[in-house]
Formats: structure tokens, C-alpha cells, sequence
């Protein structure tokens, strides 16, 4: 005779995994895209930058950050090197965009921002 | 198996998975599942899975190749955690809910809304990848008279998942945009609160690309207590799923 599961048991013990899996990986919560440290200033100008990125752990991680970075007035030519987490950007036409903005992007496609580095020319 | 790696808002994943099944007595059922996903917001995105099934099984379930639908699935899922560790390592994990529709026919599927709430964790460290998930199954109506899954009867059930995969190219990842080779290698269990289970051993093959990736694999069932439905004896699945 099969042994019976009432709904509670078996939910419960659904809900015990699922709280484990919560509490074992929940140390902080989604990250703040604007909380990120940032070296650069406000608004970035007409440059070649370098972001520096975590998490980007697979290549669809590549077409995720160029779609959403290209959303961004004055962005072009992003290049992912994934194995440094570095991801290098041209931005032109003066459009000046905050970094809050390229923090967004990167928030957006799934990842965290660290830091911007360059704004050569 | 689930996943906590939501697409980007604005972002439509295709995904197309085949799976044929063969149970005891050369019976056999082929699955093709059309799942699309879409990002609606940073941590916010919705899904939906509808399955067409081919049936050659004993009568009076679905034989003689006979086609009909499966119920369709609509999913709300929810990242409450995306912690970033350096360039590669990251651990998320998203909550779930949603319902199965009765949009079966055929005798291919129940026809209840049953409604779904899980959970799931995606964990990668350097070239390995952990996930885990619970999902619970909330059955309305009164199941299928000729079940072919175990989810297929009147009990509620709990489907759990641990998942595990293994980069074995590129040992490294650097500036080419090249497709990333793991072997992957899953658990999946189905326990219903009538007490009956399926336990599967499920190796496969995943290669993913910056806009597509391509999924093989097998089921072995390594655990099973059923009631009527056919013994599963293997399954092989192949899927493709696509970045737009």
C-alpha cells in the first residue's frame, strides 16, 4: 500500500526546500543599481570607458548587457570580456549620459555595476 | 528544471523543447513545448509553456499517433535576490507563481486551473552552476481518468529539482564571442500527496552562445511509485532556445 502525503506534509516540506534555499543564498537583498561605488563622475562625456562588471557568468550574458547598454543615448561599440567582468564602451555625440543610467542598463540586463574607469577621448 | 536567471526587460526568449518518452510495451508519447518568456521589468518577468503531445499508447489512453494539447502554463516569476560576487560568480534566486490551464485535449492532459507557487535558487561558481527548486501544484479538479505522468490524478504534488552544471569549454572565458559547452546533470522529483513519486536522473548536454543555445539530454527514472500510469522507461529531450 502506497504511504499517503496529506496536502500539509507535502507542502510543507515543499516550503521547508524553498526556505532553505531563501535562507541559505538571501544574505542581501536585489542590488541598488545606484548604490554601486563609482569612481567616475556624474555625467560621463564623449570617451572610451571600461564598466566594470559582476555576475556575467554565461555568454547570453554578452547580447543581454550590448541590448540594454544600447538603449543608452551616446552609447556605442560595447565589447564584453567576460573573464575580467570588464565591459569597454565609446560614448559619443555629447550626449553625456549619467552613470546612474549605465548602472541601470547593467542592472537591467541582469548584473552589477563596480565601477567606470577611462573617459579618453 | 526552473531557473533564476530572468531575461532582461524587453527581452523575448523563444524556447522550443521536444521530448520523447517510451514507457513499458513499446509504448510511446512525443512532447513539443513552445515557451516563450519575457522581461517586463528588472526583476520581473512571465511565461508561458503550452505542450502538443503525439500519443502511440495502449488504448484508452491516446494511441495510434494521435495528436492533442497539453495544459498550458502561465508563470509570474520575481528575482528577490541577485548577489553579484566578482566578474563570474553570482547567486540569484526568484520566487514563482502561477497556474496550469485546462487547455488539454485528447485526453492529453486534466481540466482544472491548478494553480503553482515555487521556488528557485541559480548559484555559479567559476565553471559550476547549481540550481535548485520547489514547486507546488495546487490540483482543483479531479485529475485525469487514464493518467500518463504522475502529476496526472487528483492529488496536489510537489515537484523538487537540484541541477548541476559543469563548463567544460571554454576553461576560461576572454574577449571571442564563442559558445560555452557544459555538461549538466539533474535530479527531478515529483512526490503527490497520494504517496505515489517519479524520481529521474536526467544527464545532458547544454551549449550556449550569446544568442541561442541548444539543449540534449536524457531521463532515467531511478525511484518510482505509480498508480496506473504507464512505467517510464526513458526520455530524451533536445531543445533550443533563442535571444531576440
Amino acid at each position: 500500500m502506497n504511504p499517503r502525503f496529506t496536502r500539509a506534509q507535502l507542502c510543507a516540506a515543499a516550503m521547508t526546500v524553498a526556505t532553505a534555499i531563501l535562507c541559505g543564498c538571501a544574505s542581501t537583498p536585489t542590488t541598488d543599481a545606484n548604490a554601486t561605488p563609482l569612481s567616475s563622475p556624474a555625467a560621463l562625456p564623449d570617451g572610451h570607458y571600461t564598466l566594470v562588471v559582476n555576475g556575467m557568468s554565461c555568454p547570453k550574458c554578452i547580447s543581454n548587457v550590448e541590448m540594454q547598454l544600447t538603449r543608452i543615448g551616446g552609447v556605442t561599440h560595447p565589447l564584453v570580456d567576460m573573464e575580467n567582468g570588464f565591459v569597454t564602451i565609446d560614448i559619443v555625440g555629447g550626449k553625456t549620459p549619467s552613470r546612474e543610467s549605465i548602472a541601470g542598463a547593467i542592472a537591467d540586463a541582469g548584473f552589477t555595476l563596480v565601477d567606470v574607469r577611462g573617459g579618453v577621448e | 528544471m526552473p531557473s533564476a536567471t530572468s531575461p532582461s526587460p524587453g527581452v523575448l526568449i523563444p524556447r522550443v523543447q521536444a521530448r520523447a518518452y517510451f514507457f513499458d510495451g513499446g509504448q510511446a508519447l512525443l512532447e513539443e513545448a513552445v515557451r516563450l518568456e519575457y522581461g517586463i521589468a528588472r526583476d520581473l518577468s512571465v511565461s508561458a509553456e503550452l505542450p502538443l503531445y503525439q500519443g502511440s499508447l495502449d488504448a484508452p489512453r491516446p494511441s495510434d499517433g494521435k495528436f492533442g494539447l497539453g495544459d498550458m502554463s502561465l508563470l509570474v516569476e520575481l528575482r528577490i535576490l541577485r548577489e553579484d560576487l566578482n566578474a563570474v560568480d553570482t547567486v540569484r534566486v526568484a520566487l514563482f507563481g502561477g497556474a496550469e490551464l485546462p487547455t488539454g485535449t485528447a485526453g492529453f492532459a486534466g481540466d482544472s486551473v491548478n494553480p503553482v507557487a515555487g521556488a528557485v535558487v541559480s548559484t555559479i561558481l567559476g565553471r559550476n552552476g547549481f540550481d535548485a527548486a520547489a514547486r507546488y501544484t495546487f490540483v482543483t479538479g479531479d485529475g485525469m481518468t487514464n493518467p500518463i505522468f504522475v502529476s496526472d490524478t487528483a492529488d496536489d504534488f510537489a515537484s523538487l529539482d537540484l541541477g548541476y552544471a559543469f563548463r567544460l569549454y571554454p576553461d576560461a572565458y576572454g574577449e571571442e564571442r564563442e559558445a560555452a559547452w557544459y555538461a549538466t546533470l539533474e535530479l527531478n522529483s515529483t512526490f503527490t500527496v497520494g504517496g505515489e513519486r517519479e524520481v529521474l536522473l536526467s544527464p545532458g548536454l547544454l551549449i550556449e552562445a550569446p544568442r541561442f543555445a541548444v539543449e540534449l539530454g536524457l531521463q532515467i527514472p531511478v525511484s518510482s511509485r505509480l498508480d496506473g500510469q504507464p512505467d517510464l522507461r526513458l526520455a530524451a529531450i533536445a531543445g533550443l532556445r533563442l535571444l531576440f
